[in-house]
C-alpha cells in the first residue's frame, strides 16, 4: 500500500537513468544541479549523464550505431533537431502524444514542436533552441543612413554601398556559412524561403518550385562573383564568419545567437556597434530535443526527467548558464523575441540525413561557380527522386 | 658532375624529409606563436601540445586500441597463415592451384566493396565498437597477403631440408617444427611486420565500425581530433606523430629485414 | 602416405580458408546481392530492385565526374610515383655507405598512415600560416576546386613514390657494373646509357610498381577522405569516396554497394590488364 502512494521508494530499490547529452559549455556547468535536484524530487532514483562526442556526425553515428544495438544502455537522449523524425521512423524513441499535456505543449514555439512530429504522434520535447540571425555593424549603416535590410536584395545593395569600392579595403560585406557541410544546407533554405519556395513541397515533391529555387541559388553565388561575399566563405562554417565579423572584418554575418555574446564581451573590436535582425524568410530552426529511449527500462521515470528538464526553471537555469536559448517564447530575452518567432524548421522528414548529404556537394558546386545553379539543382532532384520513396 | 649527384640526394632527402620535420617543429611550437605570421621559426621550443595530447585527450587510449588491434591481427594471420602456407606450398592439397589463385585475388579487393557486408555481419554479430570487428576486418587483408608470401617462401626453400628431417624419423609436421618453420622464420617476421604496419595504419574499417574512445583506434582519433571552437595545430600535429612514431620506429629498427623480406617477394616471377 | 598428407593438407589450411570465406569471399559476393537491393537499415528498408540501381548510375552526372576524378588521380599520381621514384632511386645509387641511412628517411612518409599523411599536407597548406602558402603564398590550395585535385595528388605522390624508389633501387643494385663499362667503352653519353641500359632493365620492377600504385590509386581512401572530404564542391570526390558517402552518408546501403561493386570491377579490371602486359613482356622478351 505504501508503494502505492507513488514516489516514495526503498532506498536500495535504486533506479539509475542514464542521460546522454552534448558537452554543455557553461560556466558553471548548469545540468549536475539539475540533475541533483531531480533526485531529490524522486527519492530512490539515481541520474547519470554522459557526454556525446563533440561533433554532430559523429554523434549521430554513435547514436545509430548504439540504438541499432536494442540495448543502447541510456534511457534519455538529447537529439539535435533535424535527427528526431529519423529515429522515430526507425522505431527508437517512445510515442510521447500522449504524456505530453497539451497545455504545456502549447507554450513552446510552434516551429520546435512541429520538428518533433512525424505521422501526427510527438516524439521529442524541445528542450534548447537556437535560430539563424543577421548580425550588422550598426555604426557603419546607421554612418551610411541605413535601416537594418529586409531582403537579400537590399542587403547585398547596402553591402555594397558601405564597403564602397569593393573588398580590399579590408572590409567585407556579407559574411556566411559555404563550406561543403550541413551549414550551407542551412544558409541555402534560408535563401528558398526568402525567395517563397522550399526544398520539400506539398506531398513531399523535392524542389517544387525549381525556378525560384535557381534563382535563389544563383543570387549566393552572385555575392561571391561579385566580391560582396570574400573567397573565404566557401570554406568557413560558424567559427570562422565568426571571428572575422568580430575583428570588425565586415558588415553583415549570418549566424547563431551565441556570437552575440562574444561581440559584446569585454576586449571585443566590435562592442556595443553590433546590431541583430531577423533574416529575410526567416532564419533555421536549430537546438536540440529531449526523448526517451523506446528501450528503456523505466520510460515513467525518464519522461519525468524529460518533464523536469524541459520545465521552465530548468531551461532558464541552462540559458543563464550557457548560451543556449530557451525554447519557451515566453521566456526568451525580449530584445530576441522577434526573431525566434520567426524560426523555421528545416524539412521535417526521416529523410533529412539522405537530403542534406545529397546536396551538400551540389550546392557546394553551385556556389563555388564548378556548376552552374540550374545544373547543380538538377542533379540534386534527379538523386533525391531516387533516393526518397513515394510518401514522404 | 659529382656535385650534381650530391644535390640531387640533398633534394630527395629534402623533398621526404622535410615536411615531416616541419610538423615536428610545429609540435613544439607554442600555441601563441601558430598563428602569428610575423616569425618563422618558434622563439622557444615546448611541450605543452604533446602534454595536453597525453593527458588530456582521447590518443592514450587510442594508441592502446591501435595495439591490440595491431597485434591481434598479426597473431591471426600469421597464426593461420603459417600452417595453411604450409599445406599450400608442400602438401597435395585438392585444388591447390584454384584456391592460390582465390588467394592471390583477394589481395586486390577493396576495401570499400567489403565495408558494407562487414557492417551488416559486425552489427548482426553485436560487435560494434570492439577489437575483435576490427581484428576480424584487418584479417581480410592481412590472411590473404601472409598466406600468398609465406607460401613463396616455402616453395623456395630447398627439399633435401625437409628430405633429411623425414630420413631422420619426422613426419611432415615435425619438419614443419623443426626444419620449415625456423627457416623461414625471417620471411615470416617480415611479413608479419608488414601486416602490423597495414594494420596500424588502417582508417577505413576503423572509421566504420567503431563508435567510441572504447575501439577507436589512433588514425581515427586523430581524424576526429577534437578542437572546440579553434582548430588546436599544434596538438594535432603532436598527435599525428605520435600516432605516425610506432610504424616508423618499427620500420626503422627492422629495415633491412623488411626490405629483404620484400623484395624476395616482388621480385619473385 | 599420399592420402594421411592429403587429410593433412585440408586440415592445416582449413582455418584459414573458413575465416577468409566468412571476411573475404562471403562479402564479396553478399555486396552484389546488395547492390541488386534497396536497402536502408536504419529504417529496416530491404526490397530487391534488380539492375536499377545500375541504370541509374549509367546516366547520372554526379557519378560520371566521380568517374573523372578517379581516372585523373589515379593516371597523374601513378605517373608522377614512377618517375619521382626512378630520380629518387637514381640519385640514392650513387650513394655508398651512406645509402641504407637515406633510404630509410626517404621512406618514412611511406610508412605513415594515411591520417598522418593527410594532417602534415593540411598544415602546409593552410592559407595564410601554412609553410607553402608563406613561401609561394595566395592560393587556397584546398579550398579552391580548381587547386584541390592538384594539391591531392602531390600529397599521394610523396608518401607513395618512396616504394617505387626502394624497388628499384633494389634492382638497380643488381645491374652488373660490367654493362655500364660496355656502354661506356661504345661511347655512350650518360643519357643513352640512361636509355639503352638502365631502362629496359628496369622495366619489369616499374611494371610491378605501377601495378600495385594503380591499384592503390584506385581505392585510396584515407588521405582522400581527411584531407578534403571529396571537396570542395567534388573537386577530389573519387568513386570510393562517393561510394562511401552513398553508404554511410545517405544511409544507401543498396545504392552505395553499387558504386562500390563499380570499384571492385575497375580495380579488377586494371589487374588483369596489367597481368596481361607482364604476360605479354616475359613472351616477348
Amino acid at each position: 500500500m505504501l508503494a502505492a502512494c507513488g514516489g516514495a521508494r526503498a532506498p536500495d530499490d535504486a533506479v539509475r537513468l542514464v542521460l546522454r547529452h552534448s558537452r554543455m559549455v557553461g560556466d558553471p556547468d548548469p545540468l549536475p544541479p539539475l540533475l541533483r535536484q531531480f533526485e531529490r524530487l524522486h527519492p530512490g532514483v539515481r541520474v547519470a549523464s554522459e557526454p556525446l562526442p563533440w561533433t554532430a556526425d559523429v554523434q549521430h553515428q554513435f547514436y545509430v550505431i548504439n540504438l541499432e544495438g536494442r540495448s543502447p544502455g541510456f534511457d534519455v537522449l538529447m537529439l539535435d533537431v533535424i535527427w528526431v523524425p529519423e529515429f522515430a521512423r526507425a522505431g527508437w524513441l517512445l510515442d510521447l502524444s500522449e504524456r505530453w499535456r497539451a497545455a504545456d505543449r502549447a507554450t513552446h514555439a510552434p516551429a520546435t514542436v512541429e520538428a518533433a512530429t512525424l505521422g501526427g504522434r510527438v516524439w521529442a520535447v524541445p528542450w534548447v533552441m537556437n535560430v539563424g540571425l543577421l548580425y550588422y555593424r550598426s555604426d557603419l549603416l546607421a554612418a551610411h543612413g541605413l535601416a537594418p535590410p529586409r531582403t537579400y536584395e537590399e542587403l547585398a545593395a547596402q553591402a555594397r554601398r558601405v564597403t564602397g569600392a569593393g573588398p580590399g579595403r579590408g572590409l567585407d560585406g556579407f559574411l556566411w556559412q559555404g563550406r561543403q557541410y550541413e551549414g550551407l544546407v542551412v544558409n541555402i533554405l534560408e535563401s528558398f524561403w526568402a525567395a517563397g519556395t522550399d526544398l520539400l513541397g506539398p506531398g513531399g515533391r523535392v524542389l517544387p518550385d525549381m525556378a525560384r529555387a535557381r534563382d535563389a541559388l544563383a543570387f549566393r553565388r552572385e555575392l561571391l562573383a561579385a566580391g560582396v561575399s570574400p573567397a573565404m566563405v566557401l570554406g568557413a562554417d560558424e567559427e570562422q564568419t565568426r571571428r572575422a565579423f568580430g575583428r570588425g572584418g565586415a558588415v553583415f554575418l549570418r549566424n547563431w545567437p551565441y556570437a552575440r555574446e562574444l561581440f559584446e564581451a569585454a576586449g571585443s573590436a566590435v562592442r556595443g556597434r553590433v546590431g541583430i535582425a531577423p533574416l529575410p524568410g526567416g532564419g533555421a530552426l536549430g537546438g536540440a530535443h529531449l526523448a526517451v529511449s523506446r528501450a528503456s527500462r523505466h520510460p515513467d521515470l525518464a519522461w519525468r526527467l524529460v518533464e523536469f528538464l524541459a520545465a521552465p526553471p530548468a531551461q532558464q537555469a541552462i540559458a543563464a548558464a550557457t548560451g543556449l536559448h530557451p525554447t519557451r517564447p515566453a521566456l526568451v530575452d525580449p530584445a530576441l523575441r522577434e526573431i525566434f518567432a520567426g524560426a523555421r524548421p528545416r524539412p521535417v522528414t526521416p529523410w533529412y540525413q539522405t537530403l542534406s548529404a545529397t546536396l551538400q556537394p551540389e550546392l557546394s558546386a553551385a556556389v563555388a561557380g564548378v556548376k552552374s545553379p540550374a545544373r547543380a539543382l538538377a542533379d540534386a532532384e534527379r538523386r533525391l527522386e531516387y533516393f526518397l520513396p513515394g510518401p514522404r | 658532375m659529382r656535385w650534381l649527384g650530391h644535390a640531387l640526394v640533398l633534394a630527395a632527402l629534402a623533398v621526404w624529409v622535410a615536411p615531416v620535420g616541419w610538423h615536428v617543429v610545429t609540435s613544439l611550437t607554442p600555441e601563441a606563436e601558430l598563428l602569428d605570421l610575423g616569425a618563422t621559426w618558434p622563439s622557444r621550443l615546448t611541450l605543452e601540445h604533446y602534454r595536453a595530447v597525453v593527458a588530456a585527450s582521447p590518443l592514450p587510449r587510442a594508441l592502446l586500441n591501435s595495439a591490440a588491434v595491431a597485434v591481434g591481427t598479426t597473431a591471426l594471420a600469421t597464426g593461420l597463415g603459417t600452417l595453411g602456407a604450409y599445406a599450400l606450398a608442400r602438401l597435395p592439397l585438392p585444388g591447390r592451384r584454384a584456391i592460390m589463385l582465390g588467394i592471390v585475388l583477394s589481395t586486390a579487393f577493396p576495401a570499400i566493396a567489403t565495408v558494407a557486408p562487414l557492417y551488416l555481419m559486425v552489427r548482426g554479430l553485436g560487435l560494434r565498437d570492439t577489437w575483435w570487428a576490427l581484428i576480424l576486418a584487418d584479417t581480410s587483408f592481412a590472411l590473404p597477403l601472409m598466406l600468398w608470401l609465406v607460401a613463396g617462401f616455402m616453395r623456395s626453400l630447398p627439399r633435401e631440408l625437409e628430405e633429411a628431417a623425414f630420413v631422420d624419423g619426422a613426419g611432415r609436421l615435425g619438419a614443419l617444427r623443426h626444419v620449415v618453420l625456423p627457416a623461414v622464420a625471417p620471411g615470416v617476421a617480415a611479413a608479419a611486420l608488414v601486416t602490423f604496419l597495414s594494420a596500424w595504419n588502417e582508417f577505413l574499417f576503423a572509421y566504420t565500425f567503431t563508435a567510441t574512445e572504447a575501439s577507436r583506434t589512433a588514425p581515427v582519433a586523430l581524424a576526429l581530433f577534437p578542437g572546440v571552437f579553434e582548430v588546436p595545430w599544434g596538438d594535432i600535429a603532436a598527435a599525428a606523430l605520435l600516432t605516425g612514431a610506432p610504424p616508423v620506429l618499427v620500420v626503422l629498427f627492422l629495415q633491412r629485414h623488411l626490405v629483404r623480406g620484400l623484395l624476395a617477394g616482388a621480385l619473385k616471377e | 602416405m599420399k592420402r594421411g598428407e592429403r587429410a593433412l593438407a585440408v586440415a592445416l589450411v582449413a582455418p584459414a580458408l573458413v575465416v577468409l570465406a566468412a571476411v573475404t569471399l562471403f562479402p564479396v559476393l553478399r555486396v552484389l546481392l546488395l547492390s541488386l537491393e534497396r536497402r536502408v537499415p536504419v529504417f529496416g528498408i530491404e526490397e530487391f530492385v534488380g539492375l536499377r540501381h545500375y541504370r541509374f548510375l549509367a546516366g547520372d552526372p554526379v557519378f560520371w565526374h566521380a568517374a573523372g576524378v578517379t581516372v585523373t588521380f589515379t593516371v597523374l599520381s601513378v605517373a608522377l610515383e614512377v618517375a619521382l621514384g626512378v630520380a629518387a632511386a637514381l640519385a640514392l645509387h650513387r650513394l655508398g655507405r651512406w645509402r641504407a641511412v637515406a633510404l630509410g628517411l626517404v621512406l618514412l612518409p611511406w610508412c605513415l598512415p594515411g591520417v598522418v599523411t593527410a594532417r602534415i599536407w593540411e598544415w602546409l597548406y593552410q592559407p595564410h600560416v601554412g609553410l607553402l602558402s608563406r613561401v609561394a603564398g595566395g592560393v587556397n590550395w584546398l579550398g579552391d576546386p580548381a587547386t584541390a585535385l592538384p594539391a591531392l595528388v602531390v600529397a599521394d605522390v610523396w608518401r607513395t613514390s618512396p616504394f617505387v624508389a626502394l624497388l628499384a633501387l633494389a634492382r638497380l643494385g643488381t645491374i652488373p657494373p660490367a654493362l655500364y663499362e660496355a656502354a661506356a667503352v661504345d661511347g655512350a653519353g650518360r643519357s643513352a646509357v640512361f636509355r639503352r641500359v638502365t631502362l629496359p632493365l628496369l622495366a619489369p620492377v616499374l611494371l610491378v610498381a605501377a601495378l600495385f600504385r594503380t591499384l592503390d590509386a584506385l581505392r585510396a581512401f584515407d588521405l582522400i577522405f581527411v584531407l578534403t572530404g571529396g571537396g570542395p564542391a567534388g573537386a577530389t570526390e573519387t568513386l570510393t569516396i562517393h561510394a562511401y558517402r552513398s553508404l554511410f552518408g545517405t544511409l544507401q546501403l543498396g545504392f552505395g554497394s553499387a558504386v562500390a561493386v563499380i570499384v571492385f570491377a575497375l580495380v579488377t579490371a586494371a589487374a588483369w590488364g596489367y597481368l596481361r602486359a607482364v604476360e605479354g613482356r616475359e613472351a616477348a622478351s
